[in-house]
C-alpha cells in the first residue's frame, strides 16, 4: 500500500534524520549540558610552553574537574592553526591571537571571544644594536623575519601606519637567520623568541627593542574562543571552562617552580628544546602580560577600548573589511 | 715557666720566628708548584681541546669538501633527473661518515610544474634508500638548512638536531648553495646537503672524558650543549641559559668568548660535577662550534696539596722538636741562674756563708758564678773590716768622750765660783766644737787681793789642740802662781810652749790680774782678739790690741803688760774669735759689730745673764749651722768693796 | 781656695785666693814645703785676694816660714787686707813679718 508504504518511510526517515541530525550536531556540539567530568578539547596555538602554564596546572591540579571539565589539551606546531582546528570541528576551543581571531570572525566564521587572558601585548621587535636600527623609522628598506601569517597583523599595520617599506621575511623558529646576519630584525615574543636570543649569548643591551604595547598597538594576544554554536549550547561548560582557566592561571603564578616543572615535562614528552631558564623567564613574562598594570586579580573581560583599537587597525590597514561588533564578538560567559 | 722568664721569652721568640719562617717556606713552596702544576694542566688542557677540535673538524672538513664540490658539479643545468639520483647514490657509497644528502631546488626550480623538488638519499639498515622531500607539510624552502644557504649566499653547517626520523640521533647537516646562471646573472638554483650522525663525536668526548678526571663538552655556535656528560643538557640548555640556573654570570662571559671563537684558559667556580675547575676552550673555526675541557681544580692541586701537607707536617714536627729543644737549653741557662738568685738572696739576708752553687761550665752563667763567689769573700772581707773599724771609731769615740770629759773637768766650772766674794762676780762658758777643743779659761786667785783671769784659745781643734791647751792652763797657772807681771807670766809660758813646737802650734792669749780691792787690772796679751769693756751705764769699748805675737812660736818674744781701772759696775768680756768668727748657713760672720751691738744692750745685767744673752744671741744668728771653732766666753764683773756680805 | 806660684827674678810670688782653714790650710803648707825644699829663697805671699783666716791657716803660715827660715830663706807676705790684716794684727804676725803693699815692693826691697 502507498501510504502505509509512505508512512513506513516517513517514520524511519524521521528517525533517521533525527539520527543524523543528532549524529550531525554532535559532530559539533556536545548535546548535554555540563556534567561532572564532561569532556572538552582545548586547541592551544603552539608546541607546550609556560605560555600555556594556566591551562596545564588547570588540568595537573585538577581545577577543570573541580569544575565538572573533562579536559583534553591539544598542542599546537609550527603547521597547524588552533583556529582552524575549532573551526573545523577537531576542538571545542581554542587559544588564539586577538587579531587573528577577529580577522577570522570578519570573514564570516561565527567565532566568538569567551574570554582575554593576555591583557598586554607581547610581540616587539628585535634589532641588534650594531644593526644601525634605533628607532622605527630606520626600518624603512629592511628585511625583517617573521614566522607564521597569523604574527603579522601588527607588524604590518605598523609599517603601514609609518610608511614603511619593509620585506617581511618567513623565518623558522631557530631565528639562526637573524643571529647569523641574515635579517636586520625580527619579531619576537617577549616571553619566547626574546629570551631565546638571550640563551645565544646576546646581552639585554646589545639589543634594540620595539614594543607594539607602547607603540599605540595594543593587540593583546592570548584568549579563548569557540563557535557561537557550542557557546549556546554549552555556555555552563563554556563559563567553567574560562573560570577554571583563569584559576590555573593563578595557581601557576603562586607555585611557578612547581608550573616549570609541569612544563618541562610535557615538553620533553613531545621532544622539544626544553630548559628551565626559559620556561621560568616565560612565566614571569605571562604573569606580566597576563595580570597587567599589576592588578592581583586575573581579569577575563576583553577591554572595549583593546578591541576597539585593535579593529580600527585591522580596517585601516585592509586586513579586515567588515565591521565587528564588540558585544557580538565578545561573549563573556558567566556562570 | 716564669711568663717573662728568658726560657719563655727565648723560647717563644725562637718558635715564632721560625713559625714565620716556615709558613713563609710553605707559603712559597704551595705557590711555585701551584703555579708550575697549573702551567703543566694548561698546557695540557690547552693541547687536549686543541687537539679533539682537529680530530673533530677533521672529519666535518672532509664532509665540507664533498658537498662543496658536489655543489661545483650542480651548476650544470642540463642534469637530468637519473643523473641526479646517481650523485645522490655515489655521495654516500664513497662517503660512509655522510648519512644523507640532498640536492633541493628553488620553487619550480627543476620541473617547471613542481614546487619542490628535492630528491633525498639516505641510509637505512645498511641499503641507501631514496625519497622526495618537500610538501604543503614540509615547506622546505622555510627551514633553515635551505633558507639559510640561499639567504645567505653561502655554505653552512646547520645547528645539530635530532633525527625524527630513526634512532633519535644528533645529526647536523652541511648545506651548500648551488648557482645557475639566469638572464646573465648568477642565481641561487637549490642547494646541497650533507647530513652526519655526530653520534660518533658525542662517543669520542665522552671516551676523553672517562680518561681524564675532567670532562670535554661541545657547544654549537649559539653556544647549544652539543655534547656534555649530563645528557640532559644536550640541545636544551645553551652555556648561557645554564650561567642562569646556575647562577653564574662568569661562565655566561666564558661562553660569549667561546661561541666567538676565542680560545683560552679560565678559573670557574663551583661547577657542577667538578666544583672549582680550570675550563680551556678552542673552537672548530670552520663550524664555529667550541669545545669545552674541564678540570677540576682539586685533582690537580691534589698532588701540590699533599706535598704542601707533607712540608707542613714536616715543619710542625721539626717545630715541636726545635721547640723542646729551645725550651731544655734555656733552662740549662736559667737553671744556674736561678740557683744563683737563690743564693744571693740568702746572702743578701745576711747569710754570707751560704754555699754558692756550683757551676761548671765555661761560659758566661759560669764566669757569672765565678763573680758571684768572688763577690761573696770581698762582701765578707769588707764587713769584718768594717766592723773592725766601726768597732775603733767607736773605741775612739768613747775616749773621745772621756777626754771631752777630762778636758771640762779641769776648768772651773761651778758658778758662782765664790759665792762668798762679792767684790765680782764671774761667769765663764765653754763650748768646743769637737768633743774635745783648743779654747782654755781660767780663773783663781793668786793671794787674798789679787785675782787672775784668763781666755786662750789654741790654734786648730780637736785633740791636738786640746793637748795644747792642757799644757798652755797648767803651765799658765803654775806660772802665774808665782806673782809675776801678767807680761812676765807669758814671756814665761811662750819660751815653755816654744821649745820643741815643730807643729807651730800656737796659742793666743789674754791674762788679766785684778786688785779686788781698787779694781786695778793689769792684763797682757798674746795675739788674742781684744775683749770688750762694758762700763756701768755706758756703751761698750774695745780694749785696743797690743798686737804682740802669740804665744808658743818664737822663743824669747817679749809681752807687754798693761793696765786699767774697773769701776764698781764695769764688766770685762773676753772670748774666743768662735764667738765673732761664729757663721750662718751662708757663711755670714756673728763679726765685732754684732758683739758690741749685742753687748750695749746688756747693760746692768750680771756676769752670767750677758754670758747667757751673747750665748743666746750666737745661736740665734748661726740658726742650727755647724760649729765651726770654739766658742769661749768669760764675763768678769767688778762690783768694788761697798758690797759687803 | 786655689793657690798659684809665680817665679820672679829674685824669688816667688805667691797668690793664695779664698779662704784659708783648716780644710784649705794644709794644701798652702804642703805646697809652700814643696817650693821651699826646692829651693826658693823668698817668697812673697799675697793676700790681696785671700777672703778669711783661721788659727789654721796662720798655723801654715808660721810653719811654712819656720821651714823656709830653716834653709835660711825668708817670708814676705803683701796686699794685707780687711778681716786678713785685722787678724796678722792682732796675732803680732804683723810684727814678726815683713809686710808690704804690693809684691813688687816685696820684691824690690
Amino acid at each position: 500500500m502507498k501510504t502505509r508504504h509512505h508512512k513506513w518511510l516517513d517514520t524511519y526517515s524521521r528517525v533517521g534524520l533525527f539520527l543524523l541530525v543528532a549524529f550531525a550536531s554532535h559532530i559539533f556540539v556536545f548535546s548535554a549540558p555540563a556534567l561532572a567530568g564532561k569532556k572538552v578539547s582545548l586547541a592551544l596555538q603552539w608546541y607546550p610552553q609556560a605560555q600555556f602554564a594556566g591551562y596545564y596546572m588547570a588540568v595537573e591540579k585538577g581545577i577543570y574537574a573541580k569544575h565538572g571539565l573533562d579536559v583534553t589539551l591539544l598542542p599546537g606546531t609550527a603547521d597547524t592553526n588552533s583556529l582552524d582546528r575549532v573551526v573545523d570541528g577537531e576542538a571545542d576551543f581554542c587559544t588564539a591571537f586577538l587579531s587573528a581571531a577577529m580577522e577570522c570572525r570578519s570573514n564570516g566564521t561565527p567565532l566568538v571571544n569567551i574570554g582575554q587572558i593576555v591583557q598586554r601585548s607581547a610581540l616587539l621587535l628585535v634589532a641588534r644594536k650594531d644593526s644601525g636600527i634605533q628607532s622605527i623609522k630606520d626600518l624603512d628598506g629592511a628585511r625583517v623575519g617573521t614566522w607564521g601569517n597569523k604574527f603579522q597583523l601588527q607588524p604590518l599595520a605598523l609599517f603601514n601606519r609609518e610608511n614603511l617599506d619593509v620585506t617581511l621575511v618567513r623565518q623558522s623558529p631557530s631565528f639562526e637567520l637573524f643571529m647569523r646576519g641574515g635579517l636586520d630584525a625580527v619579531m619576537a615574543m617577549w616571553y619566547n623568541e626574546y629570551f631565546r636570543l638571550i640563551s645565544y649569548g646576546l646581552n639585554p643591551e646589545e639589543m634594540n627593542t620595539f614594543f607594539f604595547s607602547d607603540l599605540d598597538l595594543n593587540q593583546p594576544e592570548d584568549g579563548i574562543y569557540c563557535l557561537e554554536s557550542t557557546l549556546n549550547v554549552s555556555p555552563k561548560a563554556a563559563a567553567a571552562l574560562v573560570k577554571a582557566s583563569a584559576e590555573g592561571w593563578q595557581y601557576a603564578f603562586a607555585h611557578p617552580d612547581e608550573t616549570v616543572d609541569v612544563i618541562l615535562a610535557a615538553m620533553k614528552q613531545v621532544n622539544i628544546r626544553a630548559n628551565r631558564a626559559h620556561q621560568k623567564w616565560m612565566l614571569a613574562r605571562m604573569q606580566d602580560i597576563i595580570l597587567s598594570e599589576g592588578n592581583p586579580e586575573l581579569v577575563t573581560r576583553l577591554k572595549k577600548d583593546d578591541f576597539m583599537q585593535t579593529k580600527e587597525t585591522l580596517l585601516s590597514n585592509d586586513v579586515i573589511e567588515t565591521d565587528i561588533s564588540y558585544t557580538d564578538f565578545h561573549k563573556e560567559a558567566v556562570q | 715557666m716564669k711568663l717573662n722568664g728568658i726560657a719563655f721569652r727565648l723560647a717563644s721568640l725562637t718558635l715564632l720566628i721560625s713559625t714565620l719562617i716556615l709558613a713563609a717556606i710553605v707559603g712559597y713552596n704551595y705557590t711555585v708548584s701551584r703555579d708550575i702544576i697549573v702551567e703543566l694542566a694548561e698546557d695540557k688542557g690547552t693541547l687536549l681541546a686543541g687537539s679533539t677540535s682537529e680530530r673533530i673538524s677533521g672529519v666535518l672538513n672532509s664532509v665540507q669538501k664533498v658537498a662543496d664540490s658536489i655543489s661545483f658539479s650542480l651548476e650544470d643545468g642540463s642534469l637530468s633527473e637519473k643523473r641526479l639520483n646517481e650523485l645522490g647514490k655515489r655521495v654516500l657509497s664513497e662517503n660512509p661518515e655522510i648519512f644523507g644528502t640532498a640536492i633541493a631546488f628553488e620553487p619550480y626550480g627543476f620541473k617547471y610544474d613542481s614546487e619542490y623538488y628535492a630528491p633525498y638519499h639516505y641510509r637505512s639498515q645498511n641499503r641507501i634508500s631514496f625519497t622526495h622531500l618537500g610538501g604543503p607539510d614540509y615547506q622546505y624552502f622555510f627551514m633553515d638548512w635551505y633558507q639559510l644557504p640561499r639567504e645567505l649566499e653561502r655554505a653552512i653547517w646547520t645547528e645539530p638536531y635530532f633525527d625524527e626520523g630513526g634512532g633519535h640521533e644528533l645529526m647536523a647537516t652541511y648545506s651548500v648553495p648551488f648557482y645557475r646562471t639566469k638572464n646573465g646573472l648568477k642565481v641561487v638554483a637549490g642547494v646541497i646537503t650533507a647530513d652526519i650522525s655526530l653520534t660518533w663525536m658525542q662517543k669520542l668526548l665522552a671516551e676523553i672524558s672517562n680518561q681524564e678526571s675532567g670532562y670535554v663538552f661541545m657547544l654549537s655556535r649559539y653556544g647549544t650543549y652539543i655534547a656534555h656528560p649530563d645528557s640532559s643538557l644536550i640541545m636544551n640548555e645553551t652555556i648561557f641559559t645554564s650561567a642562569k640556573t646556575m647562577n653564574q654570570p662568569r661562565l655566561r662571559e666564558i661562553g660569549r668568548r667561546m661561541v666567538t671563537g676565542q680560545s683560552d684558559v679560565e678559573e670557574v667556580e663551583n661547577l657542577p660535577l667538578t666544583g672549582d675547575s680550570f675550563l680551556y676552550f678552542t673552537s672548530l673555526p670552520k663550524q664555529q662550534w667550541s669545545i669545552g675541557v674541564v678540570f677540576p681544580k682539586a685533582d690537580m692541586l691534589a698532588d701540590v696539596a699533599r706535598l704542601n701537607r707533607e712540608v707542613a707536617t714536616l715543619g710542625a714536627v721539626g717545630f715541636v722538636a726545635l721547640a723542646l729543644l729551645v725550651i731544655y737549653l734555656a733552662n740549662k741557662i736559667t737553671h744556674p741562674l736561678r740557683n744563683l738568685t737563690a743564693s744571693a738572696n740568702e746572702m743578701a739576708s745576711g747569710n754570707l756563708d751560704t754555699e754558692l752553687p756550683e757551676v761548671r761550665s765555661n761560659d758566661e752563667v759560669g764566669e757569672l758564678a765565678t763573680s758571684f763567689q768572688t763577690m761573696k769573700e770581698s762582701l765578707k772581707s769588707y764587713i769584718s773590716n768594717l766592723t773592725e773599724t766601726t768597732a775603733a771609731k767607736e773605741r775612739i769615740e768613747s775616749e773621745l768622750r772621756i777626754a771631752h770629759d777630762i778636758q771640762m773637768s779641769i776648768l772651773p766650772k761651778l758658778f758662782p765660783a765664790f759665792p762668798e766674794r762679792n767684790e765680782f762676780d764671774i761667769h765663764a762658758s765653754i763650748e768646743p766644737a769637737k768633743e774635745v777643743g783648743g779654747d782654755l779659761y781660767d780663773f783663781f786667785f793668786l793671794d787674798d787681793e789679787h785675782f787672775c783671769f784668763l781666755v786662750g784659745d789654741v790654734s786648730g781643734k780637736g785633740v791636738p789642740a786640746a793637748f795644747f791647751m792642757a799644757v798652755t792652763k797648767t803651765l799658765l797657772k803654775v806660772v802665774a802662781e808665782r806673782g809675776l807681771d801678767p807680761g812676765e807670766v807669758m814671756a814665761k809660758v811662750n819660751n815653755d810652749l816654744a821649745e820643741d813646737n815643730d807643729a807651730c802650734m800656737f796659742v793666743t792669749l789674754f791674762l788679766a790680774v785684778i786688785h779686788i780691792e781698787t779694781g786695778e787690772v793689769k792684763y797682757a796679751n798674746a795675739g788674742h782678739n781684744p775683749p770688750l769693756l762694758l762700763p756701768k751705764n755706758k756703751d761698750s769699748e774695745w780694749i785696743p790690741p797690743l798686737n804682740e805675737l802669740v804665744a808658743g812660736i818664737m822663743e824669747d818674744t817679749e809681752y807687754t803688760t798693761k793696765s786699767m781701772t774697773m769701776e764698781p759696775g764695769d764688766t770685762l768680756f773676753i772670748y774666743t774669735d768662735g764667738v765673732t768668727e761664729a757663721m750662718d748657713n751662708d757663711k755670714n760672720l756673728y763679726s765685732e759689730e754684732r758683739l758690741l751691738e749685742v753687748m750695749n744692750e746688756c747693760s746692768g745685767l750680771s756676769a752670767k745673764s750677758i754670758v747667757r744673752t751673747i750665748d743666746k744671741s750666737i745661736k740665734t744668728f748661726t740658726g742650727g749651722a755647724e760649729q765651726s771653732d770654739d766658742i769661749t766666753m768669760l764675763a768678769m764683773q767688778f762690783l768694788g768693796k761697798s758690797n759687803e756680805k | 781656695m786655689e793657690i798659684t806660684f809665680e817665679n820672679r827674678e829674685t824669688g816667688t810670688l805667691v797668690l793664695v785666693t779664698g779662704r784659708m782653714d783648716a780644710v784649705t790650710a794644709p794644701q798652702f803648707e804642703k805646697d809652700c814645703v814643696a817650693v821651699i825644699e826646692a829651693g826658693a829663697k823668698l817668697m812673697v805671699v799675697d793676700l790681696s785676694q785671700l777672703d778669711y783666716i783661721s788659727s789654721a791657716g796662720l798655723r801654715s803660715i808660721l810653719a811654712s816660714a819656720k821651714k823656709i827660715k830653716s834653709t835660711g830663706g825668708t817670708m814676705k807676705f803683701c796686699g794685707l787686707s780687711g778681716m786678713v790684716e785685722e787678724v796678722f794684727q792682732v796675732s803680732g804676725l804683723g810684727t814678726m813679718f815683713a809686710t808690704t803693699a804690693t809684691a813688687d815692693e816685696a820684691f824690690g826691697a
